[in-house]
């Protein structure tokens, strides 16, 4: 569904990523992994539109993307949903969901929509009206992943879902997650730092280092694999899987 | 008693002026995250083309207004689009808060004075209306245009007020104001909003620009003691706060109008300055600055 071919884009004249190769086939949950400072930003960035690029190619949907606006890739079906710092904190829970659903015109779809992301997140139902400024860490990454369903996308880019988020929150994000790509079959590509997290929820893995894709394969393998486990598995929440698979 | 009540409709009225150019350069404040110096200037030019368009024989004095809102709005998006959007290129995004853009605004300034002065000359315009006999409460009389100000804006600020919070292009442009990238991602227009915005701020000063007109004179220096008093107004408020402005506004004309009429007449422009002093003392974020400027 998003086939990315030697991506190569930066920042002013330095170069951060040096030739990306990716695929995220429909359907399924891709985790792209790596530390601080690797590049996972600027390739989220570079696919949304709000980095040029300056070579290669970013694929979605059998169309050529790359250096598209960012509301026009939007339209197209494919949804960012930044880090919960980015909601709009001066707004009540219902418009950040609101201006999640900004590139549609029906009504009824949206009003459904919206009524799905309260039964994903029943907290963000009973706050509608608050403004997001009063919501806790995860509430509001519960908000932007809910603003991001209601653009209504055929995949959805996660930015850190887990930072700065208890493990038990983190989890229950994780979940829903897990469910939105099961039961809404929209494509997932995670993009994380909390690589053990993201494995146990991710079919696939990538792990990206100083601009390249350093690592790639299945989920299970990478999670056993002794390069991965030295470079970014701290491993502290071993029973997380045991929960995740209820 | 009488006299007070004067004071208080003219300060009022005078102070919604103020409020309705302090909306603009806060408005824009919080769309391009510049500040906006020759403010002042679009104001008398909206004042000029109220005229302009009031001089056609048939076109009442309502019509000049709104007619002058959408011409002076439109120039304002040429003046973005041509000017401005240039120099926010270089900063790799919609935002420039260096020193280039305050020098291009204060040099866009100069240069609209100018384009003034060519079209219309120097001298003192007065506005060809007439509203008729003033309105007597007690012993004093009360022009009416006093009161057309005070109507028209709120009939303004309500428009305002319901397109923000009503619609969708309204949550758009306060979400543009909040944080660019993020509405991008949003699948909204980013360009074509800050051009939205500057136009929408641009109207409201020649909103204040055609009130006026019926009071003092129309002339090409107007513009830039209404851009300190806009700025005072909008500071004393909380920059960037949208109601803040207007209530700034509102204090402003209040204040000066009654120190004015109590104390010192001649000393009238003084006295939104010693506001404004005061309120950076005692509270810097201005009266409804609290959540106003934690941009991301």
């Amino acid at each position: 569904m998003l086939t990315i071919r030697s991506l190569q884009t930066g920042y002013g004249k330095v170069q951060i990523l040096r030739g990306i190769d990716m695929a995220v086939p429909e359907g399924r949950i891709v985790a792209l992994l790596g530390g601080n400072g690797t590049g996972k930003s600027t390739l989220l960035k570079a696919v949304s539109g709000l980095l040029p690029v300056w070579s290669g190619a970013i694929e979605f949907n059998g169309e050529e993307i790359q250096n598209r606006k960012p509301h026009v890739i939007v339209r197209r079906g494919l949804t960012q949903v930044t880090q919960g710092k980015d909601m709009y904190p001066a707004m009540t829970v219902e418009e950040n969901l609101r201006i999640g659903a900004y590139t549609r015109s029906d009504k009824a779809g949206v009003a459904a929509d919206m009524k799905k992301v309260f039964d994903y997140f029943p907290v963000l139902g009973e706050r509608r009206r608050q403004l997001a400024a009063t919501l806790s860490g995860g509430e509001v990454q519960m908000l932007v992943i809910g603003r991001g369903l209601m653009a209504n996308p055929k995949l959805i880019m996660l930015d850190e879902p887990s930072s700065a988020l208890a493990p038990r929150v983190v989890l229950d994000i994780f979940r829903n997650v897990k469910r939105i790509n099961r039961n809404e079959g929209i494509t997932i590509l995670l993009v994380e730092q909390n690589v053990r997290m993201a494995l146990l929820l991710a079919e696939y893995g990538y792990v990206i280092r100083d601009g390249v894709i350093h690592i790639e394969g299945d989920a299970r393998d990478l999670i056993s694999d002794d390069n991965v486990r030295l470079a970014y598995l701290g491993g502290t929440v071993a029973d997380a899987g045991a929960e995740m698979a209820h | 008693m009488g006299l007070l009540l004067d004071f208080a409709i003219v300060g009022l009225s005078i102070g919604i002026v103020y409020g309705l150019v302090a909306l603009g350069i806060s408005l824009i404040y919080s769309g391009l995250d510049i500040v906006h110096f020759a403010h002042g200037e679009v104001y008398m030019i909206g004042a000029f083309i109220g005229i302009a368009i009031v001089s056609i024989s048939g076109v009442p004095y309502f019509g000049a207004l709104v007619g002058a809102m959408i011409v002076t709005g439109v120039v304002g998006v040429v003046i973005e689009r041509v000017f401005y959007r240039r120099l926010t290129r270089g900063g790799g995004g919609y935002t420039v808060a260096g020193m280039g853009m305050i020098i291009c605004g204060f040099g866009m300034s100069v240069a609209l004075q100018n384009v003034a002065y060519l079209i219309w000359g120097a001298a003192p315009h007065p506005y060809p209306v007439s509203f008729g006999m003033p309105i007597f409460l007690g012993n004093i009389a009360l022009p009416k245009s006093y009161l057309y100000i005070l109507v028209i804006a709120l009939i303004l600020m309500a428009v305002l007020h319901t397109f923000l919070t009503r619609t969708k292009l309204g949550l758009a442009v306060r979400a543009v104001a909040y944080n660019k990238d993020t509405s991008y991602l949003m699948g909204v227009n980013v360009p074509v909003m800050i051009s939205l915005i500057f136009g929408v701020a641009c109207a409201m000063a020649a909103c204040a620009g055609v009130l006026i007109g019926p009071i003092n004179y129309v002339q090409i220096e107007m513009g830039y003691l209404m851009l300190l008093k806009a700025f005072a107004a909008a500071v004393v408020g909380g920059f960037g706060s949208l109601p803040g402005a207007l209530l700034g506004g509102v204090i402003v004309g209040l204040f000066e109008t009654l120190c004015a009429g109590y104390l010192i007449a001649s000393y009238k422009d003084i006295y939104a300055f010693l506001l404004l002093i005061v309120v950076l003392m005692v509270r810097p974020t201005g009266l409804l600055g609290i959540l106003v400027k934690v941009k991301a």
